[in-house]
């Protein structure tokens, strides 16, 4: 159960290939002229031509527009101007996000016949110009209402550590095409645990941050109270690097935070030897094998032997499953009276229920939310950081209906975010850390008060410099 | 906060007693969902019907466990409006 096929040297990799080399290093190579930026995107186009057939990631390849851009770049660094942190490095969204020229499908038959998006979402924008160069949309459960990745118009997206596995969802392919090397990173969304369960069960590093943080702007909605947008990586300074050069208050997003921009980078390499980190216990105790072995893990390299309690948790996930059945259900109404036999029927019939439930019931949620809320945030005044498993397995096979927690038998599709729920719901920021256990990873959720990426980032790189944590190379590659 | 913890545990315990959970019943939710379908102007096909049925009897029952946790009057909704 020890890493063994980490990520490889921009130096000792043939300098067409670029595979599982990570963005920083990317980066790196692209601005100091030791690699072109068309040849960084060559080779992953190439990449996604050769795996994607069996991970079934990406809806859209933008070859054309990828090319361009990285013509520009390369030009740029010919004429001695500046590339950014994130020069020449591909990355891919979740196809929900607005590309320009492309219908914001969100996972769906019905967006199809939406315009294409005339501006891309604010996101990629900002990826951008920081130098990052977007190779196209990824596959996602319908509506993002799904934590399997599996899909009936697109077809399941597959997991790079065993084909017949799943992803995880709802940001499916964001987890299948960083796990499986295509891109370096990608972006996805998370409302109940859409980032972190596909982290867990595809092995790479997911940050879902503080409601708020980061513009929604031009991205299809799914839960307006409960949506946030994150990256997945395969470090954890690859995550910072996305992360920070996304951060800022946009009015395009209600939602958004008007804070400082909080840099996590250069924090990164700061000793998380005097931080107070608690292992999360009661509802979030562990019941199956891999689960149980991660925690203890991670806990035991960060020297984190207390437990602490989250009160009510099991009723915050009920809150939270209440609020997203019926503010989903108001999201697609009309779309449910006019387009109902176009929906995935798993979908489409969890939100007709979801309309149907009374509106009192929710009101008394969004009060709970409330409480439970300032009883969490209570808990930071005594740590920095809480530890919680993920998922409660790993990956099951394509097409599994239920999977065994200790001895109760649960159905997958509604549980695979057992322990995502009650965090997102409060809008916790959270680094997901892959466990390279073999043969299947399954990861941990690093979880700090608001605001406080920069403490789950830095714990998350900690345990990767002691190789507790690790982004495999999947054994078929 | 251990005296709070004790208010809320006898206030579920109350609240409980009083049998204020969602209707489960069968035959509730076949009338819920004909009549809200209805004024919602909702297709439900009848071959769907089991399935909604299913997932509405999922959400009433998460819905039982936050009902039963007793609140005061004044608590306000996590989302606050602001003029």
């Amino acid at each position: 159960m020890t890493p063994n096929r980490l990520q490889c040297s921009v130096l000792d990799t043939p300098a067409t290939d670029f595979d599982f080399v990570p963005a920083a290093e990317i980066a790196g190579a692209v601005t100091s002229g030791r690699a072109s930026a068309v040849r960084v995107v060559e080779a992953a186009l190439a990449r996604i031509r050769e795996r994607d057939p069996v991970l079934n990631a990406f809806t859209a390849v933008t070859e054309a527009r990828a090319l361009a851009r990285a013509e520009a770049l390369d030009d740029a660094r010919a004429a001695g101007k500046p590339l950014g942190p994130l020069a020449g490095v591909p990355f891919a969204v979740k196809n929900l996000f607005d590309v320009a020229g492309l219908p914001t499908l969100a996972g769906s038959k019905i967006n199809r016949d939406l315009p294409p998006a005339a501006r891309d979402a604010t996101l990629i924008e900002r990826l951008e110009a920081a130098g990052a160069i977007l190779l196209g949309a990824l596959n996602m459960g319908e509506y993002a209402y799904d934590f399997t990745g599996e899909n009936i118009h697109d077809g399941a997206a597959h997991n790079p550590h065993d084909h017949e596995r799943m992803t995880g969802g709802s940001s499916s392919g964001s987890g299948g095409a960083v796990g499986g090397g295509l891109v370096p990173f990608a972006l996805g969304s998370d409302t109940n645990g859409s980032i972190r369960v596909p982290s867990s069960l595809c092995g790479t590093f997911g940050l879902k941050p503080t409601y708020g943080r980061l513009s929604r702007a031009r991205t299809f909605p799914f839960v307006a109270s409960l949506d946030h947008l994150g990256p997945f990586a395969r470090t954890a300074r690859d995550l910072a690097l996305a992360y920070d050069a996304m951060q800022g208050f946009d009015p395009e997003d209600p939602a958004c935070a008007d804070r400082p921009v909080a840099p996590t980078v250069p924090l990164l390499e700061r000793d998380a030897d005097d931080l107070r980190i608690a292992v999360a216990s009661g509802y979030f105790k562990c019941k199956s094998g891999e689960a149980c072995y991660a925690i203890d893990r991670v806990a035991s390299a960060l020297g984190a032997n207390r437990d602490i309690e989250i009160p009510e948790a099991e009723r915050a996930r009920s809150a939270a499953f209440i609020i997203t059945a019926t503010e989903g259900a108001s999201l697609h109404l009309e779309r449910l009276r006019s387009r109902a036999k176009d929906f995935d029927p798993a979908v489409r019939d969890r939100l007709l229920a979801g309309a149907i439930a009374p509106a009192s019931l929710v009101v008394k949620a969004q009060k709970f939310r409330r409480w439970y809320r300032e009883q969490v945030l209570a808990l930071f005044k005594d740590v920095d950081a809480i530890l919680a498993p993920a998922t409660p397995c790993t990956a099951p096979l394509i097409g599994q209906q239920t999977f065994m927690l200790g001895d109760v038998e649960l159905p997958v599709r509604a549980n695979l975010g057992l322990y995502t729920q009650p965090i997102s719901f409060i809008g916790l920021p959270v680094v997901a850390v892959p466990v390279p256990l073999t043969p299947l990873p399954i990861a941990v959720q690093i979880i700090t008060a608001p605001w406080r990426e920069d403490i789950a980032l830095r714990i998350a790189h900690a345990l990767e410099a002691k190789g507790v944590v690790a982004a495999m190379r999947p054994a078929s590659l | 906060m251990k005296k709070r913890k004790a208010k809320v545990k006898s206030a579920v315990k109350s609240a409980k007693k009083a049998k204020a959970s969602a209707p489960q019943k069968q035959d509730v939710l076949d009338a819920m969902v004909a009549a809200a379908a209805q004024a919602l102007g909702l297709p439900v096909d009848p071959a769907w019907e089991a399935k909604v049925k299913f997932n509405l009897r999922l959400i009433l029952r998460h819905a039982a466990l936050v009902d039963e946790f007793v609140l005061p009057d004044d608590a306000e909704p996590a989302p606050v409006f602001r003029a």
